[in-house]
Parts: structure tokens; C-alpha cells; sequence
């Protein structure tokens, strides 16, 4: 039963929500501790809550699209009542003061929120190590990284705790932690849905996105969460389109691939451990077979991403953290955040000094204007690029990387943030039972092809 | 010497600038116009630009004469340390005009930032109900050589904006002033919020000044705070530890673009700026610069102006405003905007004094009383009897009389005693109980002794 069947089957009153929850809390109560995936959850009002939806559905009442269905979310998206730390000693005190605008629209919907899932500190690692609250384990590989950024809401799902999870997605938060639990990511077209009530990595990058073990639970979420806010500017005004009408079509369609094109690119497959190529070429090479063609693409810029990555990050999560100076939350942000924090402050301090301007800062941005321009003239007339989604397995827990060991982890993932186009990961597979990423990107604004590739390949 | 300024005054918007919140902060009680956005809560974005700010800012540019950068505008952060600065960082827009005049000073640059909340150490508390309000800053040439001209600049420029309507007044106002001296350095004065403190602090500080040369220290540059209750500057930091503010275009607000149109728009709607005002008084209404300038000091003064010569002279209106109102507005210390007195009530005094129902001392008396007086002018004149001019020939009667009955005097104006004509008028303005014209009278006083 997928995600959306459940959601009937609650609707039809053939599952009760309030049993969907109580297996998930069970499951919770089990395992969480070892795992570490949940960093507070309200059982009480969570139980209420399906109690109530319970009630009004069996007194024929109208629900939400989402009734019953249970969401984690992650520690840097503002729930109210809520620690909203993003994992950080800088914040463990600082209880969401109001909704983070995705937030209202899933309650809205009678989404059940359960949790609130640990992360790396303020989203800047790809491992969910950094946390203050202690590293999460990988449910899918135990006693590996879950990645990260939002490793706690991939273990979450990963390790049947809820039914969907909101993550963010600044460089491969949500895929790399995707592809390492084998679960499903989504990093929507930058705007898409609103960051309002995101805590900012960096704001040109950030975005916010779902995950899930099936397409339906991204899509129905998707439907939920993209809409033009308003409130916030780089929210876009587009017509959206019905994510979970697309994911069923795609799964009834006979050949869903015939006519579309994908590029697949030398660049990165060289920097991909050969393992994981070797699994990934096997899912495109099926697509091929359903009617797919496959195009050799060059991609020149690859040694620029991460370079350009981190200046551009540095630079912004330095601004954005100088909000916490100890006035108004207890810590000063330097006197207490671990080293990858610290470094990124430090950094971003140092290169946007005044003797510096023009020289890193807006070189970074020049930087990244030639990589969006070439990403977009690659997917001109394409459909699809596709991917491993991160080019090497998660590490062992314990084992220490140095900086760049671990920035290297991003390198196929901050191509979408720099340009601002969707993508996502499923899972393609398993070497010596880890799980594998394969990494959809597409057109800006053209998220519901990534579903409806998603869905396909999901029948497969 | 010569001195420049950097103005900041608060535009007149109902919301702030990247929020909802409403602008009467003094108002309120301590932050209750506040939310997520302007208090900078972890997460929070802000909220589009407020356009009526922008478009504020853009009439006040071009009734500043600015050119306007027609190029993408966009906010900066400015990143400092201080407690009232709830996100570390301040937005400030680049310049929205540039290269504009006023009163023969050379405009820099004019553009947008949002106000900070109030600390206030004596109660240990910051206040955001200020924060994020708009703010304009217009940036001078250092193009003022007295600080009498940088007064009278001030004051020009607070009388534009109050015209513009744009923008909040004086007690809104905070200003940089930089002054440098020949043989001294640049030196910087924060923290002056009055026109006065402005004229203030660049007068001690060329005193200031002056001795250190005197005595052969170096005027050093550097940055200086003024205190406004001892009117002094003190130092504050020297050049070396100017702060680096690490400016970065803020990622969360997509440039904005002025086009023509906008331009176009604007002109159309923005008030006339004073200076273009006197300009066109003097040449429609035919009445002197003197006049022209009182008339326009205050924007409802001139509106009300041009309400009352559709039916009274313009030349008598300009004359009566000029003298007699602001003599009345300046010893009650009132603006006209709050003396309670209304187009209608000027307009029947005028018209008592042309129809000469009453005369010029009744006139004077009248207006005396009328600053907040629910009564008309008609009634004031009535309950203090200055009703009606008395009809020639009751006067010529009263002088006559009056010549008939004081022989004396008349020998005595005969003889060279020109006083004595002084006591004959007196005499008829008894008998007529003050309604004669007194010119009028002494005309007729003359012509009958002959
Ligand atoms: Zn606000």
C-alpha cells in the first residue's frame, strides 16, 4: 500500500488514523533512542489529533487531503511549540514562535505533525554528525551516516516513524540523505515553496522539500506545499500542477518514457566510485529500454561547483547568523557551535571583508551564473539529467573526515542549488546492501516530469 | 570650513518596510508592533518591499531634483553589532537618486534603509516597535561653508519633505554632520536629531578646532559623537577603527527596477516642491519674493492661499497673510496647520476690509483673536463692537465738531505745533469710538482747518 492508498483507506475508513500513528509511535518507542532520529515528538497532540480526524470522518465530516497521514519535520523549519534548534546549543532553547508557511498549509490539510527531526548543525554538513544532540544513524545500513543535511528526517522515514518528512535542501540535503537511507527526496524548483519560517544556510540556495518511501508521498505533499506565498520574495506565481494526478497517470502509462530524452554525463561519471556507477547505468540503461534515448553530455564546469558552492554559502550563512549574538537566545552563536559552523563563519567573515569585495564574493557569483547557464543550455530541448546522486557510499560512523573528504560528498547535488532547478533521488539499488541514489534533474518549473520519471521507474 | 550631512528622516508609510506592523511607535506601547519578520525571529523572511516607501522615496528624489538610477536598485546588508539591530544586519538600499540640489547644495545620493528598534539602557530593554520602519537618507555635498548654511539648509530641506508629504519631520530627523576646516582633517558628528543640534555642534566643533591649531595639534580624522543636552562633540573613534560592515546584496530580496512609467507616475502626483512654488507665486499673482517665500513656508499656508484669492485681491491677501497673520501665528508660536483658522474665516475678514466694513486697527484687532476661535471674524468684530467704518459724512460732522469746539489746538497746529493735529484725530476717533480711518481722518482734519 502506498502513501496515497493509505490516505484512501484512512479516508474510507478502512484504516484508522489513530492506528497508522500507533504503529509508528511503537516503532518509535523501539528504536528512536538507538537511532536518533526524532529529536521531540508530541504524542499527545498528535493522538488527539487522529482521534479527532477518526471522528469526523466516520461522521462523514470533510478532511483534508493529507488526513491522517504523519509528517516529521525537520529542526530548522518553525513549527510552533516546538524546539526549533537546527541541532544547535545556539538555539536549544528557542521554541518555534510561529509556522513556517508550509507548515500552515499541511495542518491545513490535517496533516498530522509528530516531530521534530535532528539534522547537522544549522544544515551545513552532508553527514547529520555535526548535530548537538548526537549523531542519527542510518536505518538502512546501521552504524553508517544516514548524509545530511536532514539525515534525521531520512531516518525517520527510512525507519518507518512517520509517513512523510519535510527536509531542506541547500546543497543535497535532502537527496544525499535520500540516497544513503534509500528512501525518496525532493528538491523543488527554487520558489517553488516558500522558505518563509526556514532558519537560513543560505538563502540563494535553500529550499525546502519532501520525503517519502514512495512517489505518492512526495506528490501529495508537493501539492500541498507549492504554492506562490506572498509574504516571502522569491516565492513564484506559477500555475501548479496536481503532483499526484501526474505520479497515478505515470503509473497506468504504458510507455512512459517514448520520446524523452536524458543526458548522462562522462564529467560525473569519473568521479563516481565505479560500484555505484555500475548500478546507476543499469536503472538508465532500463529507461532505454522503455523508450527512452540517452545522450552523452559534456559538462565543463564541474570543478567550479564546489568552490563556488562554499564561497556563496560561507558568505550567506555568515549574514544570517549574525542574529544570534547571545541577546535575544542565550549563546552566542561562536561560543558555542561545533567546528563545521564555526569555519563557515569564520569564512564567510573573512572573504566578505572590504578589501575582498569583488574578489571572492563576486567572482562566486559570476561563478555560478556560467554554471546556470550551462546547465540550462545542457537541458535545452532535454527532458532529463541523470545521475548517481552522491559519488561515493556514507562513511562509517566514527570515522573522521577532513573538510574536503567531506564537501567532496556534494559534488553532484549543488549543481541544482547553484542553478535553481528541481531534482530529485530515488533509490536505484544497493552495493553490499547500502543503498544507491539515482539523481532526476530537469528544466526549472518542470517538477512534475520529475514525478512522473519518479513513478515510472517506481513500477519498475 | 565646509560641512556635509547625511539626513535620515522616516517616511510616511502606514506599514514598515518589510512588514505589516503599523509606524506609530510612539504611540505604542513597547513592543506590541511587532511580529516574526521585524524582529528578525530565527527563519523569518521579509515580506516584499513596501511601495509606498519606494514611491516616497522616489518623489522626494526628484523634488530634490535627483537624477533617478533607472538601472536594477536593490537592498544591501549592512552587517554591525549592536542591540538594537535584532538581525545583525541592517538593510540599506543603493542610492535610489543622485546628483540632485536644493538651495544651491549639491545632493550626493538619496536612499532607503530600515530603522533599527530603540535601545534604552535606563530601562534595560530594546524596543522594536521602530524596527524596520522606512527610513530615507539623503547624503549633501560638503558644500555648506557656516553653520548658519547648514541651518538654513535644514530647514529647506524639512519644509521639502514635510511638502512632499512623503516623509515625517524634524523630530523623525538624525544627521551626520562632517565638517572639515583648512589645515585640519574630516570629522564626523553622529547622533545629532535637531536643527539646532546640527548648528550647534558645528559651531563647537570649529571653536574645538581652531584652539587645537592654535596651538599646533593636529585636527585628527576621526568620528565624534554630540551631546545634545551639553552641546558639545566628544570623541568617538579615529579613522583606523572605521568598521568594516561587509556589505553583501541581501539574498533575499530580488532587485527592483524604476522605470519611466514609474517615473512618470510620480511626477504627475508629487506636490510642488517650495522652491518651484515661490517661483510660480510671484509670477501668477504678481506679488513680491518676500511674500512669495512666507506664503510657501508652510504647505497649508500656501494651499490656503490659493484658495482665498480665487475671491479676494491677490496682492491684499499676500499683504494681510505676510503681516498680520504671521505676526498673530509667531506670537502664539502656531503653525497655521494648528491655529484652527480656516479658508472661509480669512476670506470674510479680507472681505470686511475691502468692503470696508471695518477698519485696518479693527481688522488687526480681529485676527488677534482668531488663532482656535470657533467664532467668524463677523461675530469676533461684533462682540468687540468693531462693526462698520463710520459713513464720511458722520465723520466730516465729527470733524467739523471737532475743530469747532478745540480753537486752541487749531492755533496751535497753525503755529508749527504739528503734535497737536495728533490730538485732534484723537478727538474724532471719540466722537466716531474708534471707527474713523485714521489717515483718512487727518486728511479731512487738514482740509477743514483750511
Ligand atoms: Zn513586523
Amino acid at each position: 500500500m502506498n502513501i496515497f492508498e493509505k490516505s484512501q483507506a484512512i479516508k474510507n475508513q478502512e484504516l484508522k488514523a489513530k492506528d497508522n500513528l500507533d504503529n509508528f509511535l511503537r516503532t518509535i518507542d523501539n528504536t528512536n533512542d538507538s537511532i536518533n532520529a526524532f529529536l521531540e515528538i508530541n504524542k499527545e497532540d498528535a493522538i488527539n489529533k487522529a482521534e479527532t480526524l477518526d471522528k469526523k470522518i466516520q461522521n462523514k465530516e470533510k478532511v483534508g487531503s493529507l488526513a491522517g497521514l504523519v509528517f516529521s519535520i525537520k529542526a530548522n523549519i518553525n513549527v510552533e511549540d516546538f524546539i526549533i534548534s537546527a541541532a544547535s546549543k545556539t538555539l536549544e532553547n528557542y521554541k518555534g514562535s510561529y509556522n513556517a508557511t508550509v507548515i500552515d498549509k499541511i495542518l491545513k490539510e490535517d496533516g498530522i505533525i509528530l516531530g521534530i527531526t535532528n539534522m547537522d548543525e544549522f544544515a551545513a554538513g552532508s553527514s547529520s554528525e555535526t548535530s548537538y544532540y548526537g549523531i542519527t544513524d542510518n536505518p538502512a545500513a546501521p552504524g553508517r551516516i544516514p548524509g545530511g543535511s536532514s539525515g534525521g528526517s531520512a531516518a525517520t522515514i527510512a525507519g518507518d516513524m512517520c509517513d512523510i518528512s519535510l527536509g531542506s535542501d541547500t546543497g543535497g540535503s535532502i537527496r544525499n540523505p535520500a540516497s544513503h537511507c534509500g528512501i525518496m527526496g525532493f528538491k523543488p524548483t527554487y520558489g517553488a515553496v516558500s522558505r518563509q519560517g526556514l532558519i537560513d544556510l543560505s538563502m540563494s540556495l535553500d529550499q525546502i522539500g519532501p520525503m517519502a518511501k514512495d512517489v505518492t508521498g512526495l506528490s501529495m505533499a508537493l501539492d500541498t506545499i507549492v504554492a506562490h506565498d506572498p509574504s516571502e520574495c522569491s516565492s513564484i506565481d506559477y500555475k501548479k500542477p496536481n503532483f499526484t494526478q501526474t505520479a497515478l497517470n505515470a503509473k497506468n502509462s504504458e510507455s512512459p518514457f517514448e520520446g524523452m530524452t536524458i543526458a548522462v554525463c562522462d564529467e560525473f561519471r569519473s568521479i563516481t566510485d565505479d560500484k555505484i556507477n555500475k548500478i546507476v547505468d543499469k536503472k538508465i540503461n532500463e529507461l532505454s529500454s522503455l523508450g527512452a534515448e540517452v545522450i552523452d553530455f559534456c559538462f565543463h564546469y564541474i570543478d567550479l561547483c564546489l568552490p563556488t558552492y562554499y564561497l556563496i554559502n560561507y558568505v550567506e550563512f555568515f549574514s544570517a547568523t549574525r542574529k544570534f549574538d547571545g541577546r535575544k537566545f542565550g549563546h552566542r552563536i561562536e561560543d558555542v557551535c561545533g567546528d563545521e559552523v564555526f569555519r563557515r563563519i569564520e569564512m564567510g567573515s573573512y572573504i566578505s571583508q572590504k578589501e575582498f569585495s569583488g574578489k571572492y564574493y563576486k567572482h562566486a557569483l559570476k561563478a555560478r551564473s556560467l554554471i546556470k547557464d550551462e546547465i540550462n543550455a545542457m537541458l535545452k530541448g532535454l527532458d532529463f539529467i541523470m545521475s548517481s546522486t552522491v559519488p561515493k557510499l556514507p562513511h562509517k560512523i566514527g570515522e573522521k573526515l577532513d573538510p574536503m573528504e567531506m564537501y567532496a560528498y556534494d559534488v553532484l547535488t549543488v549543481i541544482a542549488n547553484l542553478s535553481g532547478i528541481p531534482a530529485a533521488s530515488m533509490k536505484a539499488g544497493e552495493v553490499d546492501g547500502i543503498p544507491v541514489g539515482l539523481q532526476i534533474q530537469a528544466n526549472s518549473l518542470e517538477d512534475e516530469k520529475i514525478i512522473h520519471a519518479l513513478s515510472a521507474l517506481e513500477e519498475i | 570650513m565646509k560641512c556635509g550631512l547625511e539626513i535620515h528622516v522616516q517616511l510616511e508609510t502606514n506599514s514598515k518596510l518589510f512588514c505589516e506592523c503599523k509606524t506609530n511607535y510612539q504611540e505604542a506601547p513597547a513592543n506590541t508592533n511587532i511580529c516574526p519578520v521585524c524582529l528578525n525571529q530565527p527563519g523569518a523572511k521579509p515580506y516584499p518591499t513596501n511601495e509606498k516607501a519606494i514611491e516616497n522615496a522616489l518623489m522626494i528624489s526628484l523634488m530634490l531634483n535627483c537624477k533617478i538610477d533607472k538601472n536594477l536598485t536593490y537592498f544591501m546588508r549592512k552587517h554591525y553589532d549592536y542591540p538594537d539591530l535584532p538581525s545583525g544586519f541592517q538593510r540599506t538600499s543603493v542610492p535610489i537618486g543622485y546628483e540632485g540640489e536644493l538651495n544651491g547644495v549639491g545632493i550626493t545620493e538619496i536612499h532607503m534603509e530600515e530603522d533599527p528598534g530603540q535601545f534604552k539602557p535606563d530601562r534595560g530593554i530594546v524596543d522594536f516597535n521602530r524596527s524596520g520602519i522606512p527610513l530615507i537618507e539623503i547624503v549633501t555635498e560638503p558644500e555648506m561653508y557656516s553653520p548658519e548654511e547648514a541651518r538654513s539648509f535644514l530647514k529647506e530641506l524639512i519644509r521639502v519633505l514635510q511638502y512632499s508629504g512623503g516623509a515625517r519631520g524634524e523630530g523623525t530627523m538624525r544627521a551626520d554632520v562632517n565638517i572639515s576646516i583648512e589645515g585640519g582633517n574630516r570629522v564626523e558628528m553622529k547622533n545629532i536629531n535637531s536643527i539646532k543640534g546640527a548648528y550647534k555642534a558645528l559651531k563647537f566643533e570649529i571653536v574645538r578646532q581652531k584652539n587645537l591649531m592654535k596651538r599646533g595639534v593636529e585636527v585628527k580624522q576621526e568620528t565624534r559623537a554630540f551631546l545634545e543636552s551639553q552641546m558639545i562633540t566628544v570623541g568617538m573613534r579615529l579613522k583606523e577603527d572605521a568598521d568594516d560592515y561587509r556589505f553583501i546584496p541581501d539574498p533575499d530580496l530580488p532587485p527592483m527596477k524604476v522605470s519611466d512609467e514609474d517615473i512618470a507616475e510620480v511626477e504627475e502626483t508629487m506636490p510642488e516642491a517650495p522652491h518651484n512654488k515661490v517661483k510660480r507665486f510671484i509670477e501668477s499673482y504678481n506679488i513680491d519674493e518676500e511674500s512669495a517665500k512666507v506664503l510657501t513656508s508652510e504647505l497649508d499656508l500656501a494651499v490656503a492661499y490659493e484658495e482665498i484669492v480665487k475671491e479676494i485681491d491677490p496682492k491684499f491677501a499676500a499683504m494681510w497673510m505676510k503681516d498680520e497673520l504671521q505676526r498673530v501665528l509667531t506670537y502664539n508660536k502656531l503653525s497655521f496647520e494648528d491655529s484652527g483658522i480656516v479658508v472661509d474665516d480669512l476670506i470674510e475678514l479680507f472681505s470686511l476690509l475691502q468692503n470696508k466694513e471695518i477698519t485696518t486697527k479693527a481688522g488687526q484687532r480681529i485676527i488677534e483673536n482668531m488663532p482656535n476661535n470657533k467664532q467668524t471674524p463677523k461675530a469676533i468684530a461684533e462682540e468687540l463692537g468693531l462693526i462698520g467704518i463710520v459713513k464720511d459724512d458722520e465723520i466730516i460732522e465729527a470733524v467739523k465738531k471737532t475743530i469747532k469746539e478745540n480753537p486752541k489746538a487749531i492755533e496751535d497746529y497753525n503755529n508749527g505745533q504739528k503734535a497737536s493735529l495728533n490730538f485732534l484725530v484723537g478727538q474724532v476717533m471719540k466722537l466716531t469710538r474708534g471707527k474713523a480711518d485714521p489717515g483718512e481722518t487727518v486728511k479731512l482734519i487738514k482740509d477743514n482747518i483750511n
